[in-house]
C-alpha cells in the first residue's frame, strides 16, 4: 500500500546558543518491504547539510546553525509504497555484519527470567523469537488495555499487582523493543532496534520495534508492543543497537524536541 | 625469562664491554669527577627552561614536573635494530588489517580465531566506525610499541599503543639535550637521526588527507588544552610540523565540513591529529557531556570531509585482552609467524589458570585490563604480602578485569645515580607512523626505572628517560 | 598559516597582563615610598588606599582586610591569588596565555615569561619585607622590560606582533588614565599660584606612578605644575605612557592588521573615535570640558577598542 507521511519536529535550544549541531536520521531506505516514492527533509540549514551513511547503514544528515533563535522546525514529508512480507526484510545491502547486533548495551538489558526458558530450546530461531515477543507482551502488558491492572514482571518473574487508583504510565514501544532485543541477544540472536512509522488511525504514527536475525530468512521484524510482525502498515526509518544509537534527532546542545508524525494511506 | 640476573646491555657476564657500548664506555672513563653530575644539572635547566614539563595527576593544580633525564644514552646496534624494526612493521601492518576487518566483514571472528564476545562487547569497540573507509585503509597512523629486552637476542612486546601514544617529544628533546651536553660523544659514534620525526609525521598526515583536500592539506593538532599532561608535546609537534594547534572551541562544523576560527574567518581543515580520547571527541556522537571536543566532527569524518588521526575505535586493537591474540592476528592477516614475542599472558577467567595465578602471585605481574600509566598494577616480586593478598581478592572478584604475566627480567643500562654509574632497568617505546608507507624512527623513547631494582618505568611512578641511540653500520 | 581567533586573544592578553603586572608593581612602589615619608597621622594608610583605588582594588581589599598597612596592601597587591590584578595573578595569567600560544611566540619570549613565573612562584611572601619588597618590585619591572625586549628583538612583524602590541598599549593607556582620574582634583586649575606641600606630594605620586618624575624635568625645565603634569601624561607624544602616545601606538598596530588582512574593521572606527579625544585638543579645552569627564570618556573609548577588536578578529 501507499503511505503518506508528514512528520514535524520542533526543536528549542537553550537561549544564547552560539552553534547548534543536529544529527538527523530522517531518511527511510528503500528495500524489500518498502519503496520510497518521494521524500523531503526541510528546515533551516538542511540545504547545506553534510550527508553520509552512518555505521548502521542509515542515511544521515549533519546540520548546523549559527546563533539559532527561537524554535527550529524540521519538516519531513514523503510517500512510501509498502509490501507485506510477514515481517521478513532479508539481507539488505550496505549494512554491517549481523553479528554486530549481538553487542550488549545499557538500554537493552533483559532480566534473565525473560530469556532463560529458551536457553536450551531446540526450536528454530523464528519460533523462539515469536515466543520471546509474546513473553515481552506478557511482562510489560498490552497497550490496548491501559486501564486494566497489569502484571509487571520486569524484575524477573515476581508479579506486582498495581495498586488501585495508581495511574499506569504506559511503557513506550521503545521499552518493548529494548526488552525483546536484550533477550534475543542474551540467546546469541542478533537483534536490533528499528525506528519508523506505523499507519494507525488518529494516533501519532512514530513507532519503534525490533528486528532479529535468522540465518535462513535474514532480518525479520517483531513488534512486541503490538504483538505482531510488521505489515504493510509499517515504514522503516532507521536502525541501530538501541534507541540511543538510532534516534530520529540528536542535538548539541541538549534541546527540547517535540515531534509529531501524521501517517495516512495515500 | 624470569631468571634472576637481568641482561646488562653494556657489560658481558665476564665484565667485558659489549660492542655497541665501546665508545660510551671510553667516554665515561674520561669524564672528570662530578662531570656527569654537572651535566645532569645542565640538563635539568635545559628542560625546565624550554617548558618541557608534565602535569602530575592528583597533585595541586599547576604543579608541573620535569621528567628526570639520564645523561647516559642507551645504545642499540644496527643489526639489533633491523631485527626489531622488521618485527614492529609486521605488527603494525597486521593490527591495521585487523582493525579494517573488525569494522567491516569481521572475518577473523567468523573464523573463530578470536572470541566474538571479546570484540563485540568490548568498550573499546566502536560500532559507529562500522563500514567506514578510512584513507588508505589506515586506522592507527601513530603507534607506540612498548618493548622490553630480556637477552642479547630476546625482545618482548609488552603492549601496543594505538590510541594516542605520547612521549615522542621526549624522544626528540632528549636527543636535543644530549647533543648540547655531549657533542664529543656523538662525534665518536654514528648515530641514526631522530629529528626527521616531525617531517615524517607531517608526510604521514598529508598522505591520509580526504579525497577533496587540495595539494597542501591543512593539518591541525587537536589538544584538550594547556592543563593536559601532554600539552607540551601537542604544542611541540604542532610547532615542528608547522600545523595549527587547536582546542575544541577553535573548530566547528559547517555544512558537514570542519573549519577553524581564524582572525580572518573560517578556514577548512583536512586532517586532524587529535590528542583527545574517543569518548571526548564529539559530544554529538560520543559522551554528550564532553566540553573538549567538537560537536559533529565524527559525522564530518563519516561524510569523508576530514580525516581523524588516529581513527576512533583503534583502542580495540591495543586492548589488554586482545593483546594475547596478536600473534594469531599476525598469522591470520599476513600468513607469517610473529617476529616479536608476546609476553605469555594468563587468563584469570579460566578456572585452572586462575588457580595457578593465585598460588604463584608473588612471581607474577598483575595488570588492570583498562589501566595505564603504571596505575592499577602490581609487580609480585617487589610487592608486600599484603599487596599480594589485596590483588588476589581483586582477581577473584573480577577475573575478567585483570591480566597476569610472568615478571620479566627487564634489561639494564648504565645510569647516572648520585654521581656514580649503576645499572637500572629500562624499556623501549619506538614510534611508528603509518600512512602511504610505514616509517619507524630509529630508537624511540627509553624509560628507565631510577629506583634500584624497580621494574616500573612510568614517569608517574618515579621513572626517567634516556636518549636512545641506534648505531648505523 | 592563518591565526586562530583564540591565539590572537591569548597574545593580546598575554601582553596586557605583563603590562598590568608592571603597573601594579610601580603603583605599589609609589604607595610604599609615600607611606614611608608621610608625617601626617594616618597618612601612610591614606596613600596606600589611594593606590588601591587607582588599581581598582580598594573594594576587594576592604572585603579581605580591615587595616590598610604596608604588609596587608603589599601582600594583597603582590601575592594574593584571590586578587585578579595582583602581580601573582597577572604573571600567572600571562604565563597561562603564553603557554596556550607557545607556538605563536618566540623561544626567547617564552623563556622570559616562563622564567619570570617560575622565579616568582618560588618566592615566599613572608620573606618579602622592607628593602626586599622594593627589590622585588624592581625585579617585576625588569622582567616586564625583559619580556618586551625579547618581543621587540625576536618576533616577526606580523599579525601576532600587532595583537601583542595592541594589548600592551591598551592596558598602559587604561592605567595612565586611571592614575590621573584618581587624583584629577589635584590637577585642576586653581587660583593659588603655588602648590602647597600636599599638592607637591600628590603630584610626585602621579608622576612616579607613571615613571615620569625624572623625564618631566627634561621636557618642561620647570618645577611641578598641575597643568604641565596633566599635559605630560595626556597630550605629550614623546611621553611613552601618555594617553596620546598609547593611542597612537594602538592605532599603528590596528593599521598594521588592516594592511595585513586587507580590510578595516569595526575596531578601526572605534580607534578613530578614541583618537578624536586626544588629537587637535589642548589642556585648556580639556579642563573646560571637565578633566574627570574627559578621562572617563577616554577609558570608555579605550574599552570599546578592546571590545570591537575582540569581535572583529574572532576572539572568544
Amino acid at each position: 500500500m501507499r503511505i503518506a507521511i508528514d512528520h514535524r519536529l520542533s526543536v528549542t535550544v537553550p537561549q544564547g546558543t552560539v552553534q547548534a549541531v543536529f544529527h538527523l536520521l530522517l531518511t527511510p531506505p528503500s528495500g524489500p518491504t518498502q519503496t520510497v516514492e518521494s521524500w523531503s527533509v526541510e528546515g533551516t540549514g538542511i540545504g547545506n547539510a553534510g550527508r553520509f551513511t552512518d555505521g548502521f547503514g542509515n542515511a544521515a544528515h549533519l546540520v548546523n546553525q549559527l546563533r539559532p533563535e527561537g524554535e527550529i522546525t524540521i519538516h519531513v514529508r514523503g510517500e512510501v509504497t509498502t509490501r507485506d512480507t510477514h515481517g521478513v526484510l532479508g539481507r539488505p545491502a550496505g549494512e554491517p555484519v549481523p553479528a554486530l547486533y549481538r553487542r550488549l548495551t545499557e538500554l537493552t538489558k533483559a532480566p534473565e527470567a525473560l530469556y532463560e526458558p529458551f536457553r536450551d530450546s531446540r526450536d528454530n530461531r523464528l519460533s523462539i523469537c515469536h515466543a520471546l515477543m509474546a513473553r515481552v507482551g506478557d511482562v510489560l502488558g498490552l497497550p490496548e488495555e491501559p486501564e486494566a491492572p497489569k502484571q509487571m514482571q520486569a524484575d524477573g518473574g515476581q508479579a506486582q499487582v498495581q495498586e488501585a487508583g495508581e495511574v499506569a504510565e504506559r511503557p513506550a514501544a521503545a521499552d518493548y523493543a529494548h526488552l525483546f532485543i536484550g533477550a534475543a541477544r542474551a540467546l546469541d540472536i542478533p537483534a536490533r532496534y528499528v525506528v519508523g512509522y506505523r499507519l494507525v488511525d488518529g494516533e501519532d504514527g512514530l513507532h519503534a520495534w525490533a528486528e532479529a536475525f535468522d540465518e535462513g530468512l535474514g532480518w525479520i521484524g517483531f513488534d512486541p508492543h503490538m504483538q505482531i510482525c510488521p505489515t504493510d502498515r509499517y515504514v522503516r526509518l532507521a536502525i541501530g543497537l538501541d534507541a540511543e544509537a538510532a534516534p530520529t534527532l540528536r542535538t548539541v546542545p541538549v534541546a527540547e524536541v517535540v515531534q509529531v508524525a501524521k501517517v495516512a494511506a495515500a | 625469562m624470569g631468571e634472576n640476573t637481568p641482561f646488562d646491555e653494556m657489560y658481558n657476564a665476564d665484565g667485558s664491554v659489549r660492542e655497541p657500548y665501546r665508545a660510551l664506555s671510553e667516554w665515561l672513563g674520561e669524564q672528570p669527577e662530578k662531570g656527569l653530575a654537572l651535566m645532569q644539572v645542565d640538563a635539568e635547566a635545559i628542560f625546565r627552561k624550554l617548558g618541557i614539563t608534565f602535569a602530575v595527576y592528583g597533585s595541586e593544580e599547576g604543579t608541573e614536573k620535569v621528567i628526570p633525564f639520564d645523561v647516559i644514552p642507551r645504545i642499540i646496534a644496527a643489526n639489533e635494530w633491523r631485527k626489531l624494526s622488521r618485527g614492529i612493521e609486521q605488527r603494525v601492518k597486521a593490527l591495521n588489517a585487523f582493525l579494517y576487518d573488525i569494522y567491516h566483514r569481521q572475518e577473523i571472528l567468523k573464523a573463530g580465531r578470536i572470541p566474538e564476545k571479546l570484540i563485540l562487547n568490548n568498550a573499546a569497540f566502536c560500532p559507529q566506525m562500522m563500514g567506514l573507509e578510512p584513507a588508505r585503509g589506515v586506522y592507527a597512523h601513530i603507534i607506540g610499541v612498548d618493548i622490553v629486552r630480556v637477552g642479547p637476542d630476546e625482545f618482548y612486546v609488552l603492549e601496543d599503543n594505538l590510541r594516542t601514544p605520547s612521549g615522542v617529544s621526549y624522544m626528540l628533546e632528549d636527543r636535543e639535550a644530549m647533543m648540547m651536553l655531549a657533542p664529543d660523544l656523538f662525534q665518536r659514534s654514528k648515530v641514526a637521526p631522530v629529528e626527521t620525526y616531525p617531517e615524517n609525521l607531517r608526510r604521514t598526515l598529508e598522505s591520509v588527507a580526504p579525497a577533496g583536500a587540495g595539494r597542501n592539506p591543512v593539518i591541525a593538532v587537536l589538544t584538550p588544552g594547556i592543563y593536559n599532561s601532554a600539552y607540551f608535546e601537542h604544542s611541540f609537534l604542532a610547532d615542528q610540523m608547522g600545523a595549527q594547534l587547536c582546542e575544541g572551541q577553535d573548530l566547528f562544523v559547517d555544512g558537514g565540513k570542519v573549519y577553524m576560527r581564524t582572525t580572518t574567518g573560517p578556514e577548512r581543515v583536512d586532517v586532524i591529529y587529535r590528542r583527545i580520547d574517543d569518548d571526548y571527541l564529539d559530544p554529538l556522537t560520543f559522551r554528550p557531556d564532553s566540553m573538549l571536543g567538537v560537536p559533529g566532527i565524527f559525522d564530518a569524518y563519516r561524510a569523508g570531509n576530514v580525516t581523524l588521526v588516529n581513527a576512533p575505535g583503534t583502542g580495540i586493537a591495543d586492548d589488554k585482552a586482545v593483546y594475547t591474540y596478536v600473534p594469531e592476528i599476525i598469522e591470520f592477516y599476513l600468513g607469517e609467524k610473529a617476529l616479536l614475542n608476546n609476553v605469555p599472558t594468563y587468563n584469570c577467567t579460566d578456572v585452572d589458570q586462575r588457580a595457578w595465578v593465585l598460588e604463584n602471585i608473588g612471581d607474577l605481574v598483575v595488570k588492570e585490563v583498562h589501566g595505564s600509566g603504571g596505575y592499577g598494577m602490581m609487580v609480585g616480586p617487589t610487592s608486600t604480602k599484603a599487596q599480594h593478598e589485596e590483588f588476589k581478592k581483586k582477581i577473584i572478584a573480577r577475573p575478567d578485569n585483570y591480566i597476569v604475566q610472568p615478571t620479566l627480567a627487564l634489561s639494564t643500562c648504565p645510569t647516572h645515580i648520585n654521581n656514580d654509574v649503576a645499572p637500572r632497568h629500562v624499556d623501549l617505546r619506538p614510534y611508528v607512523l603509518v600512512g602511504d608507507e610505514v616509517r619507524i624512527t630509529p630508537g624511540g623513547l627509553t624509560r628507565v626505572a631510577l629506583k634500584k631494582g624497580s621494574l616500573v618505568v612510568n614517569s608517574s611512578q618515579g621513572g626517567g628517560t634516556k636518549d636512545t641511540w641506534v648505531l648505523e653500520d | 598559516m592563518r591565526m586562530l581567533g583564540r591565539t590572537a586573544q591569548n597574545l593580546f592578553w598575554l601582553s596586557r597582563y605583563v603590562e598590568r603586572a608592571e603597573n601594579m608593581a610601580r603603583l605599589l612602589e609609589v604607595g610604599y615610598r609615600m607611606s614611608l615619608t608621610s608625617r601626617r597621622e594616618g597618612g601612610a594608610s591614606e596613600h596606600l588606599v589611594s593606590m588601591l583605588k587607582a588599581a581598582e582594588m580598594d573594594e576587594a581589599f576592604a572585603e579581605r582586610h580591615e587595616v590598610a598597612d604596608v604588609d596587608t596592601v603589599a601582600h594583597f597587591m603582590m601575592f594574593d591569588p584571590a586578587n585578579p590584578s595582583s602581580v601573582y595573578s597577572c604573571l600567572l595569567a600571562a604565563r597561562t596565555n603564553a603557554r596556550s600560544v607557545r607556538t605563536a611566540i618566540t623561544t626567547d619570549m617564552w623563556e622570559s615569561m616562563n622564567g619570570a613565573w617560575l622565579e616568582f612562584s618560588q618566592i615566599k611572601p613572608r620573606d618579602v619585607r622592607g628593602a626586599k619588597l622594593l627589590g622585588l618590585l624592581q625585579w617585576v619591572r625588569q622582567r616586564s622590560h625583559e619580556f618586551r625586549g625579547a618581543l621587540l628583538g625576536t618576533i616577526l612583524r606580523d599579525d601576532g606582533f600587532a595583537f601583542l602590541q595592541a594589548g600592551n598599549f591598551v592596558e598602559r593607556a587604561d592605567n595612565t588614565a586611571r592614575i590621573l582620574d584618581m587624583k584629577y582634583y589635584v590637577l585642576l586649575p586653581r587660583s593659588s599660584l603655588v602648590g602647597g606641600e600636599i599638592d607637591i606630594q600628590q603630584w610626585t605620586l602621579i608622576l612616579r606612578a607613571a615613571s615620569a618624575h625624572r623625564s618631566y624635568g627634561h621636557v618642561y625645565h620647570d618645577r611641578y605644575k598641575a597643568h604641565n603634569i596633566a599635559d605630560f601624561l595626556i597630550l605629550r607624544t614623546e611621553m611613552p605612557r601618555s594617553l596620546v602616545y598609547c593611542a597612537h601606538f594602538v592605532r599603528d598596530n590596528l593599521n598594521l592588521l588592516a594592511r595585513l588582512y586587507g580590510r578595516r574593521e569595526a575596531c578601526h572606527e572605534a580607534m578613530d573615535d578614541l583618537l578624536k579625544l586626544v588629537e587637535g585638543t589642548n589642556m585648556d579645552q580639556i579642563f573646560a570640558h571637565g578633566l574627570h569627564e574627559f578621562l572617563n570618556d577616554f577609558i570608555d573609548g579605550n574599552n570599546r577598542v578592546t571590545d570591537t577588536l575582540s569581535a572583529s578578529y574572532n576572539f572568544y
